[in-house]
């Protein structure tokens, strides 16, 4: 693989990243209690805002797991392909399956009402899995009238190249550079709606998946990346736009014990802690709950 | 408030933005099964240590300290919980007792129900109540935090050593000044070794008028209405201010005592024969030397005289507050060092001699800055010897390390005001009466004229309280350069 050396190019320019997360509040006879909460951020004039949205939490049962699911999606987005494409939706992923519909209506939000910028996205351009194939060719397509580029960053990949993890290729290249990646295919029904690259960033040798909206020019893909080198924080290769929206979003310990107490109040629940079977089986042998 | 730990005698409980608790305040743990309560006071108010504060304060200054602005759309409202959560408290708590069937016991031994137990604010008045702190004879020191007043009972001043602390400026005058009007207002006899002669004006209030105690405030001034007749003294008393005010050796002080009894046989004793005698005495050189050094200094401090018209009977100040009370102000101000010392000597003398002869029941000597004017021995004598004689201490001061350990020990109650320094926290703390960590945590905290009162008057419940305000004249005040300027 060549290196494509990147030049920082300091023109203002405004980049926005949303990202959204998840966690566990609980569980009840019938289910489970599961917090969702979305942010994203953006920076321009050198300053970050931020909006964050949530925490909403829902309370998901057997009974009740796709109509809430189909609820959200067929309210924010105008998807006839959804439910028959993805079928019913297990319990244990509907949380993570919540926070990426979060995700992708704020994906598609920052697309719209942002022009000439760069849009960074937590994760691939992959669709097919959590999100229908329509629906992230509609948000990038919408990106693209908005005259805004889409850079999605991995921070894990399982991708390889003879045998290799593609984030491990190193070249004698001083950074920022990228890394053009080809022939990676991934099986039905996933399908990419970007190219591929391997972003080395900033000179303490992390490296990313990078994944850039296929329709546009190479010319244009290599700006951005120029654009987002000259504006943005680079700490660890990493963006800061992208890394505050993360830090935004995440639950803290003290946050889901406020969660806690909130659903006690409100819905009179009681709290009691689930023995931990490994603890109560093994005794000191068990690694316990808060090992897994 | 739910119990969280229990380590000795320290309870830790976890607190609530909702639920109010301050330093100083006292808590009630209950277990209904067990029947039980332990009283505990509030001696520290930390953050309670919630899992993911430090992550929550963090990321709101990830922007080179610089706070990042933005929106939050919280349908939910779970903010305020969050809140509440992150300002939760925890309250470091010292058990002082345990209730058990309305009866108060010291112990801390048994563990009330983590689960089970209710936590709630102990109001003052049912303490109070509980450890039956009022009495017959009771003293209003002030009002606490929760608006109930501080009722002392006088009894458990009676036969006790108190100190009353803190530094400049916090009240500590003001206080005595209370202990002593009410003292004499249950008919005590009062003596005040007056410093900065800011117990003068005792009988008069601060718009100039006289009070109820006025007749029963005797101020004397050394020099001024209060000089002594050589014939008044006795030669122990003389000799005690020769030894150890003017520090006069063994055997000049022999030869003291022949001329003394030499010119008592004759019925000489006045300041000009002793003054001829001394320097006819035959006697060494050296002696009569020390000896006249010392019979000068008597006679520089003005306080004794040959005129039987000028001199006053101490006897007669405390006849006086014999049957109705009275305070005696010793009024040392503008008195030298030596001069202090020659009239403190004198004085305790007489009150000794009083005493022991039964004349005086006993009386309540408090003593301001003391270390200022009574000698090294004093100290001791004061908490073993002269309190079976009947002299019932109050040490004032704002330097707590000019008080002996061993003052400290022997103290049955404290007054303790504002200190901010450690060495003087330190000093206080090795009272017997209380725990280190009150004194530091409370003391270190409290606001001027409050006071945190330890000891036998408060049943060893440490208590703050705001002293009250006395209707006196105030003479103590420092004089200021920049008064007027405004």
């Amino acid at each position: 693989m060549q290196p494509i050396l990147l030049r920082p190019i300091h023109e203002e320019t405004t980049m926005a990243a949303c990202d959204t997360s998840t966690i566990k509040i609980g569980e009840t006879s019938t289910g489970m209690l599961i917090a969702v909460r979305g942010a994203s951020v953006w920076k321009k004039h050198k300053k970050y805002t931020y909006n964050r949205l949530g925490p909403f939490i829902f309370h998901i049962t057997e009974e009740n797991k796709n109509e809430v699911y189909y609820a959200l999606q067929g309210a924010y987005f105008v998807s006839e392909c959804g439910r028959s494409r993805f079928g019913s939706v297990n319990l244990l992923q509907n949380p993570t399956r919540l926070a990426t519909l979060l995700e992708r209506w704020l994906q598609a939000t920052l697309s719209t009402t942002m022009s000439d910028g760069l849009v960074l996205f937590d994760g691939s351009l992959t669709a097919g899995a959590d999100t229908p194939v329509d629906q992230l060719k509609a948000i990038l397509s919408s990106a693209r009238k908005s005259k805004n580029i889409v850079l999605a960053f991995s921070k894990m990949t399982n991708l390889r190249i003879n045998g290799c993890l593609i984030t491990d290729v190193t070249v004698q290249q001083r950074a920022p550079y990228l890394l053009e990646t080809s022939g990676l295919r991934l099986k039905p029904p996933m399908v990419l709606l970007g190219d591929i690259y391997v972003a080395r960033l900033s000179h303490e040798n992390y490296a990313f998946r990078l994944d850039i909206d296929k329709e546009n020019t190479h010319e244009r893909r290599i700006e951005a990346l120029e654009k987002l080198v000259g504006n943005d924080v680079l700490s660890q290769g990493y963006p800061e736009t992208l890394r505050l929206a993360h830090i935004l979003c995440t639950f803290t310990a003290n946050e889901v014990i406020a969660m806690q107490h909130f659903v006690a109040r409100k819905c009179g629940l009681r709290i009691i802690t689930r023995p931990d079977m490994h603890r109560l089986l093994f005794g000191p042998f068990g690694r316990g709950e808060s090992y897994s | 408030m739910k119990l969280y730990k229990k380590e000795g005698n320290i309870l830790q409980i976890l607190s609530f933005p909702n639920e109010t608790a301050e330093k100083g305040d006292y808590l009630l743990v209950e277990d209904f099964e067990a029947r039980k309560a332990l009283i505990a006071q509030v001696i520290d108010v930390q953050f309670a240590s919630v899992p993911g504060v430090l992550e929550e304060l963090l990321r709101s200054l990830p922007d080179g300290g610089e706070l990042v602005q933005g929106q939050d759309f919280d349908p939910l409202e779970i903010a305020p919980h969050i809140t509440y959560i992150q300002d939760a408290s925890l309250l470091i708590c010292k058990i002082r007792a345990t209730v058990e069937n309305e009866n108060l016991s010291p112990s801390s031994s048994w563990l009330p129900s983590r689960s089970q137990s209710t936590i709630k604010k102990l109001p003052l008045p049912t303490l109070l109540k509980l450890a039956k702190i009022e009495g017959k004879l009771p003293i209003t020191i002030g009002g606490t935090r929760d608006s109930s007043l501080l009722t002392i009972d006088a009894s458990h001043l009676d036969g006790r050593l108190n100190i009353i602390t803190g530094k400049k400026e916090t009240g500590k005058s003001h206080l005595s000044k209370l202990l002593m009007t009410n003292l004499v207002g249950y008919k005590a006899t009062v003596v005040v070794f007056d410093l900065n002669g800011e117990y003068v004006s005792l009988g008069i209030t601060g718009d100039g008028k006289r009070n109820a105690q006025y007749d029963k405030i005797h101020v004397l001034t050394p020099g001024q209405n209060f000089k002594v007749a050589l014939k008044q003294v006795n030669l122990h008393v003389l000799l005690g201010i020769l030894i150890h005010a003017l520090h006069l050796p063994g055997t000049s002080a022999r030869e003291f005592r022949r001329i003394w009894q030499s010119l008592k046989e004759k019925d000489m004793l006045t300041l000009h024969e002793l003054g001829e005698v001394i320097r006819n005495w035959n006697c060494n050189q050296h002696v009569r030397d020390a000896l006249s050094s010392r019979y000068h200094a008597l006679i520089n401090s003005g306080f004794f005289t040959d005129n039987s018209c000028e001199a006053t009977l101490l006897e007669d100040s405390f006849f006086k507050t014999k049957d109705y009370g009275g305070a005696i102000v010793v009024n040392l101000k503008n008195t030298s060092a030596m001069d202090r010392q020659i009239i403190v000597e004198y004085v305790l003398g007489r009150i000794v001699e009083q005493l022991t002869s039964w004349k005086l029941k006993a009386t309540f000597l408090f003593a301001e800055e003391a270390h200022l004017y009574l000698r090294e021995t004093y100290w001791d004598d004061i908490v073993t010897r002269m309190r079976h004689f009947g002299i019932f201490t109050t040490f004032i001061t704002n330097q707590p390390d000019t008080i002996k350990e061993n003052i400290y020990r022997q103290a049955d109650n404290i007054f303790l005001f504002n200190f901010m320094n450690e060495h003087d926290l330190d000093v206080v703390s090795r009272a017997a009466r209380v725990d280190a960590e009150t004194v530091r945590s409370i003391a270190r905290d409290l606001p001027p004229h409050h006071c945190l009162t330890l000891g036998k008057v408060v049943k060893d419940f440490p208590i703050v309280v705001k002293v009250k305000a006395i209707d006196v004249k105030t003479m103590g005040e420092t004089r200021l350069f920049f008064k007027d300027m405004n």
